[in-house]
């Protein structure tokens, strides 16, 4: 009987002893056809624009179906060539590699100096982090777009790379994580003679996977989605992103077809992603509970 | 006297360590916000500055006849978000608590949308919102016999509908924080109440809902900065049109800075934007100080 | 002592990478004698026999001089995107613009001065003087060459106007001659076939720009250059507001547009063209391949006739795609670039190279349908032109009766170049009234245009003071 299921549940305020009313019955189940409702439409546009991926342009712009009149990968493959899609993954893994090393390491020292360290003052850079959590790096595009040119970093990876290692949300749940680790631990490889750096090799980091891991994940999903700093430094270098790739449709005449395959090909990798690590992703989207 | 010296050098080893990311947060956050005000004070050819012209360029940018627009779209997107964009997840949230069976689908099906980079979320909803009998939205209609819609183009639909968009993407990972929060619950409280008389209804409003509350004020900040971010959702979607219906600060900042080559109104309005966010900051710093005091 | 060597590690890691990344570029630069001439003029990706052509011209060029070395860099010119690649240098050395943008382009300082290249080549004196004073400042400098110039007419879907029953006898269609009598055969289209009678821009500036053609139909003039250097804006005549209300009418009264004109571009109006979504379109000679070759359009389906005329009179909206270069490009940059469109049969000369170029291009346009019609070069020497003609004449794949009144009309004064002044803005300014319109059955169009007409003085203004 599925309402034996019920005694597993807890939490909510349906609890289990309510079933035996009828009412909290139709009730439940009207709660859970509205939710699968709207998991249907959380993944309904994925599923259209694999099925629009199929379909040519003329059937595109005159026939209002949602089906594809047939299954014909070729089409996508051959999109996938002209459009030299191979190029713009190619280049947007190497983005995200860069990225979420540099997110994992710096982001993670800084916290680490605000959690263990607290060298003397660090409260001040703990408060100029905190209040950058306030302000959406957006606004300050122009300018840092300007700085990256004047120093030489245009048509590179690098300053994409870094600007991950500077990440306020980051370095809160790194600290947050950092001082949940027993502070023994620390003195106890201080008395063992480590220096800092050390110990956060050696102690930090093992003790710290799983915040690792959803900083990384963050970091992934983040550096493959991101698209307009890299934009404006890749475009036209031969570097162009998946996602430069796709900003470019806007302004560049382009058939509906195209634009859909290629934005079919932008969120395979993601989706890939999150079918293995689906546990661990939603896990740290909880996780992303801070305060502040 | 050598306790304190050694003090000082661990000091110092502690600002080495954080000094590569403070040099990085300083390059890609302080300093571009410091920047902005120096550019936003000067006349420039390309990224040359040329002479100071003190606050000629805020004058331009307050007089543009697009900054009106945008600054009155500001306001509909805050609203908007708040009815949708902030509503949505908690009500996700909440449902998807009281569920047991298929409980795992909804949470990755909920979190799904926040895995699409949003770029690609924008060009797949720009073809549900497409008029005529083409458009996805109008074409599950029509199963339903309802005439086709126009969506987007109606200029009193362009930013909710931007929202919703926004919102299909973003609630979920939000919702998943309420669920989250809703399971730590003690089963106790629900006992008590159920005890004391208290219907399914009256349990959520009195224990649900409160629970949340500190929580979703937290939220509420974050959801007031993301409506100034918004910029290329109108921007991909409707060029910020119809008739600058959905044009944002953000985008109009983008063509003061890209189109019209002119970044120091680019700047200018920026620095605008940042000083309306910091002054929502504090307020809220202020407010949220007193509740609860984390250090 | 060990952390000191780790610490020592990680800041020297950090120096050299900061360092290095500093240097790359220059040190690059420096190596070897090679020359690397980017190439925005390369066909967009889905057009694989344009990419093919040029592959072609490449592997000739590397005959010619194999240090240079050309990189596709596909670029449509778009003025959002435009400036950020110039800043990051990652505009492509040569790249095609519009006529409208190339002052602003010289103002900014954001191309290269080309006029020693040309005058060693002997090019300059070919260049029909009117153009090269649009591509030169005040010193008389020059900064572009021109590719062709174009004039808009209106475009047809000959299907769509088969299926209305609107073709005569010998193969030509009936098409309006008149904005009047473009709204009957539209509703007739419209009823008979589904399909919309003209798709109408309202997206981004092309709306404007095509809305100024029919503007002009209405007797409208938008825009007076004064004597001390300020322009004064019309656009709340009265004139001006008879062609908005025209168009508003086109989607209120006639219902006869696409279902979204607000969504519609350069780019989607060949779509829609090409794909029977709408059966006329307004665009010009020079972009015939995209209703045929790109949307699928078969080559003796499309026909280009006159803009229809109104009762201000009947004109051709005339402007050009110039031939830009990087403000980085080195002058040997720049010479293989030029080089280039020597092959490419784009420059004033008829050598070998040249006519085999046309040949290329004219072949490959035969043979993937796109439409083999004479272009508007804007060279003076006319040896050159029959030359070009002769190639064109011999890959001819269409039916002329469906060209030959818009050709006609074209070596009239029917003629008209863009208005003056900030050209990108004003049509920016129309849009938004475009977009009002095309949404908002009740809109004011009187106060939208003297709305419009205010913002756009003020930016003119803004730019320009009297001397």
């Amino acid at each position: 009987m599925a309402w034996k299921k019920m005694k597993s549940k807890k939490d909510g305020a349906i609890r289990d002893y309510d079933m035996k009313s009828p009412r909290v019955r139709v009730l439940y189940i009207c709660v859970v056809i509205l939710c699968i409702a709207i998991v249907v439409t959380c993944i309904f546009p994925a599923v259209w624009v694999l099925l629009a991926g199929f379909k040519d342009i003329k059937e595109f712009n005159r026939n209002a179906t949602i089906f594809p009149s047939s299954l014909d990968l070729s089409k996508l493959k051959k999109t996938w060539e002209l459009l030299k899609f191979a190029k713009y993954y190619r280049n947007s893994a190497i983005l995200v590699a860069g990225a979420t090393v540099c997110a994992v390491i710096f982001n993670g020292l800084l916290a680490y100096g605000f959690a263990v360290l607290k060298p003397k003052g660090y409260k001040i850079a703990y408060g100029l982090v905190m209040w950058s959590l306030m302000i959406p790096a957006t606004t300050s595009m122009v300018s840092l777009f300007r700085n990256i040119n004047l120093l030489g970093l245009n048509q590179s990876f690098l300053p994409l790379w870094l600007m991950y290692g500077a990440n306020a949300f980051w370095v809160v749940l790194f600290k947050e994580f950092f001082e949940g680790i027993p502070r023994d631990l620390v003195e106890a490889a201080k008395l063992d003679g480590c220096g800092p750096l050390q110990i956060f090799i050696r102690i930090m980091l093992p003790l710290s996977r799983s915040i690792i891991m959803v900083v990384a994940i963050f970091a992934v999903t983040a550096a493959w989605s991101e698209f307009l700093l890299p934009y404006l430094v890749l475009n036209g270098s031969g570097k162009e992103t998946v996602m430069v790739k796709l900003f470019t449709f806007k302004d560049t005449p382009t058939d509906a077809v195209s634009v859909l395959r290629a934005v079919l090909f932008s969120i395979i990798p993601p989706t890939i992603l999150f079918v293995i690590f689906q546990k661990q992703i939603t896990d740290s989207a909880a996780a992303g509970a801070v305060k502040g | 006297m050598k306790a304190k010296r050694k003090f000082k050098r661990s000091d110092l080893m502690g600002w080495l360590i954080m000094l590569p990311s403070m040099i990085l947060f300083a390059f890609f956050v302080w300093e571009p916000l410091l920047e902005n005000i120096r550019l936003s004070l000067y006349s420039a050819t390309r990224f040359q500055l040329e002479e100071f012209v003190g606050l000629a360029n805020y004058t331009k940018v307050l007089r543009s006849p697009d900054f009106l627009d945008a600054f009155v779209n500001t306001f509909k997107y805050t609203f908007w978000s708040l009815v949708i964009g902030y509503l949505v997840p908690i009500i996700l949230g909440i449902l998807i608590s009281e569920t047991v069976h298929f409980r795992g689908l909804f949470r990755v099906g909920i979190y799904f949308p926040n895995i699409i980079p949003g770029l690609a979320t924008i060009w797949i909803w720009s073809y549900f919102f497409m008029p005529g009998k083409n458009g996805v939205l109008n074409i599950l209609l029509s199963k339903f016999g309802i005439s086709p819609q126009i969506w987007l183009n109606n200029p009193k639909m362009t930013i909710p509908l931007i929202i919703v968009t926004m919102t299909w993407k973003a609630a979920g990972s939000t919702a998943l924080i309420y669920m989250a929060r809703i399971s730590s619950i003690s089963p106790d409280l629900y006992e008590a109440a159920t005890i004391d008389g208290a219907g399914i209804w009256k349990r959520i409003r009195h224990i649900t809902i409160p629970s949340i509350i500190p929580l979703a004020s937290t939220l509420l900040i974050m959801q007031f900065i993301s409506v100034f971010q918004i910029l290329y959702e109108p921007m991909v979607l409707k060029n910020g049109g119809p008739n600058n219906a959905s044009i944002s600060l953000l985008m109009l900042m983008y063509r003061y800075g890209f189109r019209d080559f002119d970044f120091p109104a680019a700047a200018a309005l920026s620095v605008m934007v940042c000083i309306i966010l910091v002054i929502l900051s504090g307020i809220y710093m202020k407010v949220t100080a007193r509740k609860d005091d984390y250090a | 002592m060990r952390n000191k060597k780790l610490m020592k590690k990680v800041l020297c890691a950090a120096l050299t990478a900061a360092m290095a990344v500093g240097c790359t570029v220059p040190v690059l630069a420096e190596e070897g004698e090679k020359v690397t001439v980017t190439l925005g003029i390369w066909p967009e990706d889905t057009l694989e026999d344009q990419i093919e052509m040029h592959e072609g011209f490449v592997e000739r060029m590397k005959e010619i001089d194999p240090n240079v070395e050309f990189v596709p860099a596909y670029y449509k010119y778009a003025t959002e995107t435009f400036m950020p690649m110039v800043e990051a240098g990652n505009c492509p050395t040569i790249f095609e613009s519009w006529f409208t943008e190339t002052k602003k382009l010289i103002r900014e300082g954001a191309v290269a001065d080309i006029t020693d290249e040309l005058e060693a080549r002997g090019w300059l004196d070919k260049m029909n003087p009117v153009i090269r004073e649009q591509f030169s400042d005040e010193n008389g400098r020059v900064y572009g060459i021109p590719r062709d110039a174009y004039a808009l007419g209106l475009m047809c879907n000959v299907e769509v106007f088969e299926e209305a029953g609107l073709v005569n006898d010998d193969g030509t269609i009936q098409y309006p001659k008149t904005w009047d009598e473009l709204a009957e055969t539209a509703k007739t289209i419209k009823d008979k076939t589904g399909s919309a009678g003209l798709c109408l821009l309202a997206k981004d500036n092309a709306g404007g720009w095509h809305w100024s053609n029919i503007a002009w139909a209405f007797g409208a003039t938008l825009v007076d250059e004064n004597e001390d250097g300020t322009y004064t804006a019309h656009l709340d005549s009265e004139e001006a507001i008879a062609a908005m209300d025209y168009v508003k009418s086109l989607k209120w009264d006639y219902d006869v547009l696409t279902a979204d004109p607000t969504s519609e571009d350069w780019g989607t109006g060949f779509t829609q063209l090409g794909t029977g979504g709408a059966a006329m379109y307004i665009g010009a000679n020079d972009a015939i391949n995209q209703p045929t070759e790109v949307n699928g359009l078969p080559v003796d389906k499309v026909a280009l006739v006159p803009i229809p005329a109104g009762p201000g009179g009947q004109y051709l909206l005339q402007g050009g795609t110039p031939y830009m270069f990087s403000k980085d490009a080195t002058p040997e940059e720049i010479n293989a670039a030029l080089d280039y469109l020597e092959v490419f049969g784009k420059a004033p000369s008829a050598s070998e190279d040249a006519v085999a170029g046309w040949e290329a291009d004219y072949s490959q346009k035969e043979s993937v349908g796109c439409p083999v019609i004479p272009r508007f070069p804007c060279w003076t020497d006319q040896e050159i032109m029959d030359a070009e003609q002769a190639v064109i004449d011999a890959h001819s794949n269409v039916d002329m009766k469906l060209f030959q009144d818009y050709f006609d009309l074209v070596d009239t004064d029917a003629l008209r170049t863009e208005e003056p002044g900030l050209t990108q803005d004003m049509y920016a300014e129309i849009t938004k009234v475009l977009q009002e319109v095309m949404v908002n059955e009740d809109a004011d169009t009187a106060a939208l245009m003297a709305t419009a007409n205010e913002n756009y003085q003020q930016i003119l203004d803004d730019k320009f003071k009297a001397n």
